[in-house]
């Protein structure tokens, strides 16, 4: 390992510490705030690899609006007055197999990823101008599905206040 | 080497938890393991084989936002599940509409 490679290291030991708590933690306060160690794991390694755009969207997105709302769901599900809420599972063999099978295959297929910042960081500019132009119907869909998150939301709230 | 190792076990952690899990809050989390994993490795990817920085960065984007509103009704429906009958559990829910 480089001197270059060490942040890139410490960025995916923190990105497994997260990904473990929240795959085996039991207590649920617990679990999301490693959800979130993760998340702001992804962003560093975003930034590392040269993407400061998509690293302040991952912590504006993911750690200011959906670890909120992950928070907001954890307080209405697990209101139950019975001390730290706590989320079971279910260990076994199969699902253990399945999972070290997946990250074999996983790693055996990509082949080498980048390990040192690129020179030049890409200018958010840039990335405009590519969703904006050869990316335009990406980024038209998009739009689309967000509106259609929107929409959903609303009818599955609506739907359960009126039952 | 690093990322891909980072990148593979969490995605596998993340699938471990989607079939482990019990709780419907801790199974999006887990869910949101794996999509995160596949992002970070999808750019890494672009980037390692020459591909345009602007429009791996673009495609990132994409994911983030695809997430955001996977995250956004999954969570919706955990809460309705809970407020409709009180459960938020996944094997409380054994039973098909129709």
């Amino acid at each position: 390992m480089t001197t270059a490679e060490i942040p890139l290291a410490v960025c995916v030991a923190l990105m497994l510490v997260g990904a473990v708590g929240t795959a085996l933690i039991r207590d649920v306060t617990r679990l999301v705030l490693s959800l979130g160690l993760f998340l702001v794991a992804v962003a560093l390694i975003f930034l590392f690899l040269g993407s400061p755009l998509l690293a302040v969207s991952q912590v504006f997105v993911y750690i200011g609006g959906v670890l909120v709302l992950f928070l907001f769901a954890l307080m209405i599900v697990h209101r139950t007055g019975e001390g730290r809420p706590r989320a079971d599972s279910r260990h076994d063999v199969a699902a253990a197999a399945t999972a070290i099978g997946v990250f074999l295959i996983l790693m055996l297929v990509p082949g080498p990823l980048a390990t040192t910042p690129p020179a030049d960081p890409v200018a958010p500019a840039a990335v405009g101008d590519a969703l904006l132009g050869l990316d335009l119907i990406a980024f038209e869909l998009v739009g689309l599905l967000l509106l259609a998150a929107l929409l959903a939301v609303l009818v599955i709230v609506k739907g359960a206040k009126d039952s | 080497m690093i990322l891909a190792f980072g990148c593979a076990a969490t995605f596998a952690l993340g699938l471990y938890a989607v079939l482990t899990r019990r709780d419907l809050v801790a199974l999006v989390a887990g869910a949101e393991l794996m999509i995160g994993a596949a992002n970070v490795q999808l750019v890494a990817l672009a980037l390692s084989r020459g591909g345009d920085p602007a429009s791996a960065s673009a495609f990132g984007l994409v994911v983030i936002a695809a997430m955001a509103a996977e995250s956004a009704v999954g969570l919706a429906l955990i809460v309705t599940a809970w407020r409709r009958h009180g459960r938020g559990r996944v094997d409380e829910f054994e039973e098909v509409a129709g």
